[in-house]
Parts: C-alpha cells; sequence; structure tokens
C-alpha cells in the first residue's frame, strides 16, 4: 500500500514541509533543486508528487494522488466534488478579492445594474460571487497578469488573490470587496480515505495537532 | 477531415471481450436475485419528467435528459436512475400489502458524468425491497449486494455505513433553513471541518457542536458509542445510532473492513435512514451503493417502507480483468447432413461453431478458433488447428 501526496512547488511545499517532518516524512530530494516529479520520501510507502497548483484536485479526484495539499482558491475553482476536505492547514494565507483601479466607483457600478467586465484567473468563483450578488458580468478568463487588464481598457474590475496588496497598489488598483478568506486544505480521495485509512487517519491526526498547536 | 465515427464525450463502445464479460455478470447476477425471490421489471427507457424525478428532487433534475413528447407536448425524461422507477411500480401497479422484491438491469443516461472518466451511459442493476421498515429489510439488501460483488469477484470490500435520519434529525431541531442546509450539507459531504464550524456558527449550541462532531465520527464500529455519548439524546438520534449497531453486528465478520462514517449523505434528498457503500481496491470511486427511502413512494400516492441497492456494470467491469473469449471450432461450408448433426450437436454443449463461408480463407486467423471439423473415415472430427 502506497500513499501518493500531491503537491505544488514553491510556498505551498515550504509552508508544507514543516507538516510532512511533524508527522516523519522527510523528502529525499529538494524539489527546488531536483527535476524528478516523483520524490521518495524517508519512509518508503509514501511518495510526494510535484504538480501545479491547480491540478491538485484533479490528481486527488482521480485518485492518481491519495491525498494533497491546495488552495481554497483551486479548490473553489475545481468544485472540489468527489473530494474530502478535511483539515484547513492555515498556510498559504491571503483574500480573493475584487479590486478596480483607483476612482472607479464600484459600488455605483454595482447598483446600476452594469454588466461589469471582469478579469480573472477564477472564472467559477468570479461567476458564482457576482451571480449571488446579482451582478451581470462578463468575464474574461486571463492566465496571469491581471492587475493590467483594467489599465488598459480589457476589464473595469478584476478578481484575483491578494495578500499584502503590494501588486495592487503598484498598479493604482484598490480592493473594493472579499469574496473569501484562503488559506491551503488538506484534500484527501474519497476511496483512499476508505481503504487506505490505517496509514492515512495517523497522519490527518499529527497535521491537525500540529496546525492547532501553531494558531 | 469529419469525425463522423467518433462518439461523444463519456459515451463508448463496448468491444466483444468486454461486452461478453459484463453480459455473463448481468445473467449471473440476474439468477441471483431471482433464486432470492427478486422478480425482474422492465421499467420504460423514457417517461414524462415529473414521475421521473419525483422523490429524489434535484439530484436527478439536471441529470437527466429532457425532451418533447409529439404525442401529448409533455416533457419526457430519459431515465438517470431506475429506483424511482421500481417505486413507481410497487406503488401503482403491485398493489402488494406485504412485501414487494424487485429487480431490473438496464442502462440509464446522464447528462453529466458522475465524474472524470465516468460513463455517461452506467448500465444500472439492482435490487429493492418494498414493504418492510425494519432493519432485517436493510441486511437482507446489505447482503444481496455482498453476494453480488463476491459473484462478481471482487474481493475484499470495504463497506461504509452512514444514517441520514441524523442530519435531518439535527436539521428539524435547529429550524435550520432550506439554503443553510443545503451549504452545510454540502459542507459535510466534503468533511470540510472548517467551512462547517463557519456555517453552523449562527445555529443553537446544541445543534452546531453536534454537525461540527459528524465528520469526526468516522471510523470502526466502536464509534458508535462515542456517537451516543457526544451526540444530543434525541430519540430519532438515538434510534439511528441503534440501528446502525444492529447492522454493524450483522456485517460483522462478512466484509474486509466495516466502517461508520456519519458525515455521510449520499442520496441524501431521497434516503431517509441507513445508507451504504461498497468500495474496493481498484477502484477510485464507489462500487455499490444503497439505502432506504421510505418516503419515495409516497410521491406515487402510497408511501412505503424501501430499501435498495445498485451499481453499474460498466465501471465495476473495468476494474476486473475481462476473461478471455473461449476459443471456437471452424467448420467447412458444405452441404452434408452429417456435417450439420454434428455442428448442431457441438452447439448444444455451448461449443461455438463457426462456418468457414467460401472466400475468406486466407482471414481464417480473425474467427479466433482453436480447433476446426474434418472429415476422417467419413466421420466428422474435431481436430486443433
Amino acid at each position: 500500500m502506497t500513499i501518493t501526496i500531491a503537491l505544488s512547488k514553491g510556498r505551498i511545499f515550504e509552508e508544507t514541509a514543516p507538516l510532512l517532518a511533524a508527522a516523519g516524512i522527510i523528502p529525499l530530494d529538494d524539489p527546488e533543486k531536483s527535476r524528478k516529479l516523483i520524490l521518495d520520501t524517508n519512509q518508503p510507502d509514501i511518495r510526494l508528487i510535484i504538480v501545479r497548483a491547480s491540478d491538485v484536485p484533479t490528481y486527488v479526484q482521480y485518485g492518481a494522488a491519495d491525498m494533497g495539499i491546495a488552495g481554497k482558491d483551486v479548490l473553489d475553482e475545481h468544485g472540489g466534488v468527489g473530494l474530502y476536505q478535511p483539515l484547513d492547514l492555515q498556510i498559504a494565507r491571503c483574500r480573493m478579492m475584487v479590486a478596480v483601479p483607483n476612482g472607479f466607483d464600484y459600488q455605483a457600478a454595482v447598483q446600476r445594474g452594469a454588466r461589469l467586465r471582469v478579469a480573472t484567473k477564477y472564472v467559477e468563483t468570479a461567476r458564482e460571487h457576482f451571480a449571488r450578488k446579482g451582478v451581470h458580468v462578463n468575464l474574461i478568463k486571463l492566465y496571469g497578469s491581471m492587475e493590467l487588464a483594467p489599465l488598459v481598457g480589457l476589464a473595469d474590475a478584476i478578481v484575483d488573490l491578494v495578500s499584502s496588496g503590494g501588486t495592487l497598489k503598484a498598479n493604482n488598483l484598490v480592493a473594493v470587496e472579499e469574496i473569501a478568506q484562503i488559506s491551503s486544505r488538506l484534500v484527501v480521495n474519497q476511496a483512499a480515505l476508505k481503504l487506505k485509512r490505517e496509514r492515512i487517519q495517523p497522519i490527518l491526526d499529527i497535521f491537525e495537532k500540529t496546525v492547532a498547536a501553531r494558531s | 477531415m469529419t469525425h463522423n465515427w467518433l462518439l461523444p464525450e463519456n459515451v463508448e463502445d463496448i468491444l466483444p471481450a468486454q461486452a461478453w464479460h459484463i453480459e455473463t455478470l448481468r445473467r449471473r447476477l440476474l439468477d441471483m436475485f431471482n433464486v432470492h425471490g427478486y422478480r425482474m421489471i422492465v421499467p420504460p427507457l423514457l417517461e414524462y419528467l415529473p414521475s421521473l424525478l419525483t422523490g429524489t428532487g434535484h439530484d436527478m433534475d439536471t441529470k437527466t435528459f429532457k425532451l418533447v413528447d409529439q404525442l401529448s407536448g409533455k416533457t419526457m425524461g430519459l431515465r438517470a436512475d431506475i429506483t424511482p422507477q421500481a417505486a413507481r411500480i410497487d406503488a401503482h401497479l403491485l398493489n402488494r400489502q406485504g412485501i414487494a422484491r424487485l429487480c431490473y438491469a438496464a442502462s440509464v443516461v446522464h447528462t453529466l458524468p458522475d465524474g472524470l472518466m465516468k460513463t455517461r451511459e452506467p448500465l444500472q442493476i439492482g435490487a429493492e425491497l418494498f414493504g418492510h421498515a425494519g432493519i432485517e429489510a436493510d441486511a437482507e439488501i446489505q447482503q444481496l449486494m455482498l453476494d453480488a460483488l463476491r459473484i462478481a469477484g471482487v474481493s475484499k470490500v470495504h463497506l461504509d455505513l452512514g444514517h441520514v435520519g441524523i442530519f435531518r434529525c439535527l436539521m428539524k431541531h435547529g429550524q435550520v433553513p432550506v439554503e443553510l442546509e443545503a451549504d452545510l450539507f454540502g459542507a459535510l459531504q466534503g468533511k470540510d471541518s472548517a467551512a462547517l464550524a463557519e456555517l453552523a456558527q449562527k445555529l443553537v449550541p446544541e445543534v452546531r457542536e453536534a454537525l461540527c462532531l459528524l465528520p469526526k465520527l468516522y471510523g470502526n464500529p466502536a464509534i458508535l458509542d462515542d456517537a451516543r455519548r457526544q451526540l444530543p439524546a434525541i430519540p430519532e438520534i438515538s434510534q439511528a445510532l441503534d440501528d446502525l449497531a444492529r447492522i454493524a453486528g450483522q456485517l460483522q465478520g462478512k466484509v474486509a473492513h466495516l466502517c461508520i462514517d456519519l458525515a455521510e449523505l449520499r442520496g441524501y434528498h431521497y434516503h431517509s435512514g441507513v445508507v451504504f457503500a461498497a468500495y474496493a481496491e481498484g477502484w477510485a470511486n464507489a462500487i455499490a451503493q444503497g439505502g432506504r427511502y421510505d418516503e419515495v413512494g409516497r410521491a406515487f400516492g402510497r408511501s412505503r417502507p424501501a430499501t435498495g441497492f445498485s451499481m453499474d456494470l460498466r465501471s465495476l467491469c473495468e476494474g476486473l480483468t475481462a476473461p478471455s473469449l473461449p476459443k471456437g471450432i471452424l467448420a467447412p461450408y458444405i452441404q452434408d447432413a452429417a456435417l450439420q448433426d454434428t455442428i448442431a450437436a457441438l452447439r448444444a454443449q455451448g461449443e461455438m461453431v463457426i462456418i468457414d463461408l467460401p472466400g475468406h480463407e486466407t482471414q481464417r486467423g480473425e474467427y479466433e478458433c482453436d480447433r476446426m471439423l474434418i472429415a476422417q473415415a467419413g466421420q466428422w472430427k474435431t481436430v486443433n488447428i
């Protein structure tokens, strides 16, 4: 019985490493240095796979990984169907926000019932948010540098992750509405939690204790 | 370039070896249901929409293909599930006072696949037991499901048991508004403790604490004792826990792993009591599932206790190795009475005999025969190729 854990490089990996260490799981390679996509660990039956953050839910849903760590932003966008999300790891915290150019009267635009042009990478999240507000939007899917869209007249507003707000400020944008608090979640494949419970549950318990001790 | 021969997404052909595997399994399971007293029904592929969606609520609405009946102008649906059809037949056509046992095996179609790589045309096979409210019926249905999985060749079944009555009772007890109930349901299904805690904030403490406990009440049957201690002492909840304990006791030793999951609410909108799902290594989702749905019949004018299980033979067989097809016997194309008699005798024994039609001598390899009929001293004999 092998346990496969899906992770993305960068911030999520760095902040997850201490949790893994608490559960006695130490990767044998550093993903920032190694080009391997499958990392063995000191525990022969546990391996890590390095995937794009937005692909983590897919790997776990399909059972290609038994568990994974993904941001709430990615999970909301994916829909989370068929996944267990038993634990908020409270790492990689930030907020999903609506931001507009400085001076743009967002509240008035929304109240007038105008059709807002919104550029975002998080199309599902944005659609759901504006639908709940009863605001008509034209969604423009972008893959990066959302901040640029309002500046060049592509969009009226953007929906994006904001952590320090530095990028917004540098591009003369202001956050006007919070959509959700984001942090990383542990996701588990439903069948894996049932079939490999003896191996997975202790890891979950240690993660939970470690997270609780931290906050 | 045109691709006229391509199929829609999540719709596929089943080719000979797999098709034969599915069909032999279908026959063996129906035979098994039959000797247990489950009578086969063949409900229609399409019906008026309201009767298809009754009792199952929104679970099936978006999944059902719809079309307009040219004869009546009414909306019809292609069935996405056979269970409501069985409930309709039990309520209206059979009118038994006592118990009715029914089984079926037929295709259903879904507008949206159940998940990644899932077919939109599952081959649903199942059995339903109407008219008995006690857990004896649930136990019988579960045993039938385990027998079916054994016949299919699934070893080491992991069975998950839940009870939708606990969540339902908490919602009623806490007078939770419908919208919030839907959100809480979603969070529980995902065992999403963080979302659950946030959503339950405004509920009365007793209900809030109970809801936050549910995802943790998961594990071997001993957790039922924890549940009794920790959940509010409401008679419906105690009854649900007692039912689960009795069923768990009966299943002990019959499955490789037995697990209680009080946050499992699959089919919450029409299930009313014990729900269960079978898992096994090699499948990324449940391979068979079922539960109690006492209220569904009411929509058809007659509320009857009901419990049943079903599974998708296509996805079940995908995880199994299809046995290779038996090889046949090649017979020459000759008008000869003795040859015809020999062929008929072989076929009566269940042998596959293929006539070697003239002009295809060079393609004999495609027939998948390992023997052939030849005349030896006036007698037709089977010899190895």
